[in-house]
């Protein structure tokens, strides 16, 4: 537990002492928003159709660019096999780098569900959305984290989407029909924030079970 | 248990011998079975006759699939590095099969359907399939076939990737459905002829053994491989010396 804590702590200061890669990737975000509006012509009179869509393909992507960090700016030091040596369970570094990630990655979905309350006069920031935001990047955060391991291997930067948004598809056609009914208040027929939950559940505990088989030296 | 073992490696022992040829007779037996032994589907017609290969191709794929997750198991057992061998060679089966049952059910799609592809529930999950095994065999190939480090991180991704199939299937499911529900196994038994049941089982053997082949051939061929780049690296060091 305090072996989290102190890597959760270090990465949160390395986080806002280096703030220029998550800078980038909400800037990311803010251009992926943009985009898909000039794209879609979101200025048409309902675009809640169309949001839940948008608002995920903007945090998985932003995601894959801000979880890559967390571990290629350690093996890029040397610092990750310094933090191996630790007298600490595997399980917990990994607890505190996935924390770390969520904190990351929840600032970033915050400040696109703002501006995306502004562009599109759609009030987002409701509970129910914020639920599913959240519960939802629980689940993705676990396997992103996990998978960012993913050594000094050529091409890092596009194998790593390659290989985390497959996995994901259940969850992004969960958390984009689960954020559809929290904006349009119509139940969708499937209990889609259950299999969101179930997912997300069962991906942070397998990520950390598997996590100290990846790392192993 | 050792018995089965000491059976097992035997047959192992003559698999040149024996796999070729009944690969050989099974894959002709498909193709007479399906060609000439069926009879003409009375809806469909003879674009039905794909179905032959189409579904042992997917049957094929899912096993596949199952060996790598079990390889990739053992691999983090053991840390034997012929597991990742394995775990590569069936991976790469896998995609093959899992490709062929997405050409073949095109084939098929486009006179009954009228479409080659369509977001149906199980054409989606058979495409995210294909993409993450491809995204698995991707990964493996851009590292080094004797990294280690890279050989435990694929086991882990295909676990991850096999224990996700479920959900992908469940939550596609729950997006859409068009495809023609299971002919195969009802629940008043087999809802076909009996002679395309033949064919079809004949389909699953040929098609079976002829993945099994391609996986072992594969994985001899990854062996051989990494102990080329073994011995290449001593004689380096020696030459360097």
């Amino acid at each position: 537990m305090t072996a989290t804590w102190a890597v959760l702590a270090k990465d949160l200061r390395l986080l806002w002492r280096q703030r220029t890669g998550w800078v980038s990737a909400g800037a990311f975000a803010a251009m992926t928003v943009i985009t898909f509006s000039f794209a879609f012509d979101l200025a048409t009179a309902d675009v809640r159709p169309l949001l839940p869509g948008v608002l995920w393909v903007t945090f998985l992507f932003a995601g894959v660019i801000a979880s890559s960090h967390s571990f290629s700016e350690e093996q890029e030091q040397g610092t990750f096999d310094a933090l191996l040596l630790a007298p600490a369970p595997r399980t917990a570094l990994y607890a505190g780098k996935a924390l770390a990630n969520l904190v990351g990655l929840l600032s970033i979905e915050l400040f696109v569900l703002l501006l995306g309350s502004v562009l599109f006069n759609v009030p987002l920031l409701v509970p129910r959305l914020i639920l599913v935001t959240f519960v939802g990047t629980v689940g993705y955060v676990s396997v992103a984290t996990l998978l960012s391991t993913l050594g000094a291997v050529r091409s890092r930067a596009v194998l790593l989407p390659v290989l985390t948004l497959p996995l994901l598809v259940p969850l992004l056609i969960a958390a984009v029909r689960a954020s559809g009914e929290a904006l349009s208040g119509n139940p969708d027929g499937a209990p889609w924030l259950l299999l969101l939950g179930v997912f997300s559940f069962w991906s942070a505990v397998g990520a950390a079970l598997l996590f100290p088989l990846v790392v192993e030296q | 248990m050792s018995w089965l073992v000491g059976q097992a490696s035997r047959l192992y022992g003559v698999r040149w011998v024996t796999l070729p040829p009944l690969v050989g007779l099974g894959v002709f037996a498909l193709i007479a079975g399906a060609l000439v032994v069926a009879p003409r589907e009375s809806v469909e017609g003879e674009v039905q006759r794909v179905f032959y290969i189409h579904f042992p191709s997917a049957l094929t794929a899912y096993g596949a699939l199952f060996v790598v997750f079990l390889a990739s198991i053992a691999l983090l057992w053991t840390k034997d590095m012929r597991w990742d061998a394995i775990a590569r060679a069936a991976a790469g089966v896998g995609v093959l099969f899992t490709a062929f049952t997405l050409a073949t059910g095109a084939i098929w799609g486009r006179p009954i359907w009228g479409v080659y592809w369509t977001w149906d529930a199980r054409l989606t999950s058979t495409l995210i399939l294909l993409l993450l095994y491809g995204g698995y065999l991707l990964a493996r190939s851009l590292a080094d076939p004797t990294d280690e480090q890279a050989a435990r991180y694929g086991a882990v991704f295909a676990i991850f990737a096999f224990a996700d199939i479920p959900v992908i299937n469940m939550s596609v499911r729950w997006w859409r459905t068009l495809h023609p529900q299971p002919m195969v196994v009802g629940s008043d038994g087999p809802a076909m002829p009996i002679d395309m049941v033949a064919v079809l089982v004949i389909g699953l053997i040929g098609v079976g053994l002829l993945a099994t082949w391609l996986i072992v051939l594969r994985a001899e061929a990854e062996l051989l491989g990494v102990r080329t780049q073994a011995l290449r690296a001593r004689l380096d060091r020696r030459i360097g010396a």
